[in-house]
């Protein structure tokens, strides 16, 4: 299959399994439930942020499966592809939605689901000051928990921001990388549309620090791509489904680099099958310069530890 | 002009032409016009001039009147002769072209003025040739270089060197129809035998032997002409420059040069950026002197130095008719001889300088072989001194000229995507990041738009709507000769144009930072595309065949042109004609060339005089050939 239908294959499966999960929700709750994310203003980000427009009900998350649909043009030409990622995107906000709609907890540890505003607001000066240099998606399965931590390891000792989506959550754990908000490290969930709450963090920043307009999509994209450094670590087989989601990533401008064989796209989708190479491949990929020095001692010493108080029996 | 059907969508050639009116001179249009209705069998191909016992014609209608000729040659016979002579004429020109090259680096020498620019390259091309480089002196390389090079042309037995860019299978193709070429010359020659009366007589027998031909001139002469130059006078680099008539200065000593063979261009360049010949145009009342280029000299001089583009084929009177063109400095091809009469009525010194293309009533200052520099000197002092004669009264010079970026080489092509390639995946110098964004569908395919001007087109319409059509649609442009002075002028070849481009172009437009149209150069240079698109096949592993890559000369003329149609298609690429060629009495010929032939080689020609239609065509074909690569 050529990247192109991979894409329109993947993002039509976001859009019925959000069709799925929004049946059930009318069904469970009824068409005049309240919808909402935990501690936001800016209602279901995503799609607040491409029309402007809150969704507060089910029937009004019934109506934005349209949107999904109408950014599926199977046409192959880029702008097409880039939407049908958006259309992923989208969709995925709707079945997230959908579960804290279904349930009053949908997320429970280690994972920490949808990330509240007022976390958004504190990365915000240590985003702009560079401290934090940069935003790393890490999605999947690593070949074994060492690879995995490797690679989280490294950039939290540079200090980067990382979320977790799927089992690398189980091999962090298991390689005993230590995780939260402070250290930088946060696992997010471990359905592959989880990622979506990384995406909602990357476009309030656009709304909240960047001013732009709700509606103002192109905009949107255009702040994200210019200033919010993230990227996306893709890591074992690949389903139509991540693939579609990459082109999410892709239209933020954020690059994806996968372990998997792909169809590489020079500066964008990246295959780089090196663990010991992922991290300087995506730093260079997203134009990541990194402020702090290295100190080689033993324990990786970064801006990431600072929030760690050294327990006794460490 | 407005009552008439419209000529050209170049405003400056509508100016210049209506000036060329008012003073009651004549141009290439006016002279098409006197020719009335063009002779029907001509067109058709079935007019056979062979022998004394003809001229013959015979019906293009099969079963309607004469069906041969004296000799008993029917409509195909004739139709695919005249054909293979077409080709020899523009495979010899190209063959004439690389020859003298390869002789000037015969004759480099380090205090000579012609010299090794590009070590880095000779190296390149003399491994190719299997010569040994290492710890020896460059002048006794490129001195072994050009004497294996020259072997090509007047090989006898065995085949030709094939650069390492001819994919594996593509090769095979050719050892099976038996279209590997031999020497270049050689290949003239039997074309030139086999079409004499009572040789051959076979339609099919007869194209392949064009095929060979044009072989011999895209993978041996036009790609050693190209990759001599480059040793001798650097390889191209991207660099700005400015296009249309409006380039040519008032108050400055107007020098356009116009041909094809580089030594000539590189020569005046070199003399006109002495200081002593500065000095003399000021002392002369100038305030410097202007190089301005035109056909593929033009594009040798700017893909180097960045020479101005003055204009493209049908335009070299109209750079007279403006009054201001000092000198007009001609080698050889597509020099209108109209040119020695038309400068009579202004100043303008119409000068030659190849002792292979004389003109009754031009100033002949003969290429000095063992000095080329001499000569070039003198020129431009010639040109200098004729400046005081400049009739101001006479001169006008259209306002209008357009930004250009121009000296894509495909070394270029190749630095250009290092800098999207991530240093810690590489590989760097590499056509990978082209394949990839290819395979992606990102871009679409490829697209070598080249070729002339013909007055049985509107001038410069098809090439612009072509370029246009394809880059809109995602497919990547690049262009040579004198489509390249279209793109140019139109100012397609600038980054901004990328706003004209699909989005994916677009955005590879971004990432890479180039133009969505590139210049690759002159018409020899077109075997730059060969070597791009060669090794793009090799990065995939695939045949020239399998890719999503056409070419398309919506605007030929020349013999050249149908030479280099014979070996792009011999090397698997589809290519549009945009005026149709003499064949159409030959209802076999036509079946071959337009459909058999891509059983031979995995390509065929395309006849189609509708610009748009030939995007929609290419733009489907693309399509097709992604869907059997499963891309
Ligand atoms: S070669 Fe044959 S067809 Fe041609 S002019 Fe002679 S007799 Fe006529
Ligand atoms: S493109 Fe055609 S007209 Fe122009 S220089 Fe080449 S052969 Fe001559």
């Amino acid at each position: 299959m050529n990247l192109f239908q991979t894409v329109f294959t993947g993002s039509k499966q976001a859009l019925a399994a959000a069709e799925g999960l929004v049946a059930k929700a009318v069904e469970e709750k009824g068409r005049d439930c309240k919808v909402a994310f935990p501690d936001t203003a800016y209602s279901l980000p995503v799609i607040y942020a491409a029309t402007g427009k809150k969704i507060t009900t089910v029937a009004e998350l019934e109506g934005a499966l349209d949107i999904v649909r109408s950014l599926i043009v199977e046409e192959e030409m880029l702008d097409k592809l880039l939407n049908s990622g958006l259309a992923t995107a989208v969709a995925a906000e709707i079945v997230e939605a959908a579960k804290y709609v279904l349930s009053d907890a949908p997320y429970a540890a280690p994972c920490a689901g949808f990330v509240s505003d007022p976390i958004i607001r504190s990365l915000g000066v240590p985003l702009v000051t560079g401290d934090i240099p940069g935003v790393a998606v890490v999605l999947g399965e690593c070949p074994d928990a060492e690879s995995a931590a490797k690679v989280i390891k490294d950039y939290q000792s540079k200090g980067l921001l990382t979320f977790l989506v799927g089992k690398v959550i189980d091999q962090a754990i298991e390689a005993n990388v230590k995780m939260g908000l402070e250290l930088r490290v946060i696992p997010l969930g471990y359905d592959v549309t989880s990622v979506i709450h990384v995406v909602t963090v990357a476009i309030r920043a656009a709304l909240i620090f960047g001013g732009v307009k709700p509606g103002n999509l192109a905009e949107v994209l255009q702040y994200c791509s210019d200033r919010v450094p993230a990227f996306v670590n893709a890591f074992g087989p690949l389903s139509e489904l991540v693939v579609s989601a990459g082109a999410g990533a892709i239209a933020l401008g954020f690059p994806v680099v996968t372990d998997q064989t792909v169809t590489e796209v020079p500066t964008l989708l990246l295959t780089q099958k090196d663990y010991d190479k992922v991290v300087k491949t995506s730093l260079e990929a997203r134009k990541i310069k990194i402020k702090i020095t290295e100190i080689p001692i033993p324990v990786a010493f970064a801006a990431a530890f600072e929030g760690e108080r050294i327990r006794k029996n460490d | 002009m407005s009552e008439e059907k419209v000529i050209s969508v170049d405003q400056t050639t509508l100016q210049m032409l209506d000036k060329a009116k008012n003073e009651g001179l004549e141009t290439a249009w006016d002279r098409k016009v006197a020719q009335k209705a063009a002779c029907g069998f001509g067109s058709a191909g079935v007019c056979c001039r062979n022998c004394t016992m003809g001229p013959c014609r015979v019906s293009p209608v099969p079963g309607k009147g004469a069906e041969r000729g004296i000799c008993g040659a029917t409509a195909d016979v004739i139709v695919a002769r005249n054909f293979a002579r077409m080709v020899a004429g523009g495979a010899a020109a190209h063959a004439d072209h690389g020859r003298s090259i390869v002789l000037e680096l015969l004759h480099a020498s380090p205090n000579g003025a012609i010299q090794v620019k590009d070590e880095k390259k000779l190296k390149k091309v003399a491994a190719r040739f299997g010569i040994e480089t290492e710890g020896r002196d460059v002048y006794d390389v490129a001195h072994e270089l050009a004497q294996a090079g020259l072997r090509d042309f007047g090989r006898q037995e065995g085949h030709i060197v094939l650069p390492p860019t001819v994919p594996a299978k593509r090769k095979e193709i050719w050892e099976k129809l038996d279209i590997v070429p031999r020497g270049f010359d050689r290949e003239v020659v039997a074309i030139m035998h086999s079409t004499h009366i009572g040789c051959m007589a076979d339609a099919e027998a007869i194209l392949k032997m064009g095929l060979r031909c044009g072989l011999a001139d895209g993978w041996l002469g036009s790609y050693m002409a190209t990759e001599f130059s480059d040793i001798m006078f650097g390889t191209p680099h991207s660099r700005p420059t400015e296009a249309s008539l409006g380039v040519l200065e008032h108050n400055q000593v107007n020098i356009v040069l116009h041909g094809h063979e580089p030594v000539l261009s590189e020569m005046i360049v070199a003399a006109a950026e002495m200081p002593e010949m500065i000095e003399l145009a000021k002392s002369q009342g100038a305030d410097g002197i202007n190089l301005c280029g035109m056909c593929c000299t033009a594009n040798e001089a700017t893909m180097r130095h960045g020479v101005k583009l003055a204009g493209n084929f049908m335009q070299q009177e109209l750079a007279v008719i403006t009054g201001a063109v000092d000198a007009l400095v001609v080698d050889v091809q597509c020099i209108f001889p109209a040119l020695a009469k038309l400068s009579e009525s202004y100043h303008t010194k119409f000068i030659t300088t190849s002792p292979k293309a004389r003109i009754t009533g031009a100033t002949h200052m003969e290429m000095d072989e063992a000095a080329p520099l001499k000569t070039g000197i003198a020129v431009v002092k010639e040109a200098i001194m004729n400046f005081k004669n400049r009739d101001k009264s006479k001169v006008m010079i259209p306002e209008a000229k357009t930004k250009a970026e121009v000296g894509y080489s495909t070394e270029e092509i190749l630095n250009k995507l290092d800098g999207v390639v991530n240093s810690h995946i590489g590989p760097m110098q590499s056509t990978k990041p082209l394949a990839d964004v290819i395979v992606a569908g990102v871009i679409r395919g490829a697209a070598g738009v080249v070729g002339c001007n013909n007055p049985k087109t509107v001038h410069d319409e098809g090439h612009l709507e072509v370029i246009k059509g394809l880059i809109k649609n995602d497919i990547i442009v690049v262009t040579t000769g004198c489509a390249a002075q279209a793109a140019a002028k139109a100012g397609l070849l600038t980054k901004e144009a990328k706003e004209l481009a699909g989005p994916g172009l677009k955005k590879v437009c971004e990432l890479v930072d180039i133009p969505p149209v590139l210049h690759m150069g002159s018409c020899v240079d077109i075997s730059r595309i060969l070597e791009l698109v060669g090794m793009t096949a090799n990065q995939l592993g695939v045949d020239i065949s399998d890719l999503p890559v056409v070419g398309i000369a919506p605007e030929y003329m020349s013999e050249k042109a149908i030479s280099i149609g014979n070996y792009v298609v011999a090397s698997g690429i589809d290519t549009w004609l945009g005026v149709v060629p003499p064949v159409t009495g030959g209802p076999e010929v036509v079946d071959i060339l337009t459909n058999r032939i891509e059983e031979w080689v995995g390509a065929k020609f395309f006849v189609e005089t509708d610009p748009h239609k030939t995007v929609e065509q290419i733009v489907n074909r693309v399509n097709e050939k992604r869907k059997k690569l499963g891309i």
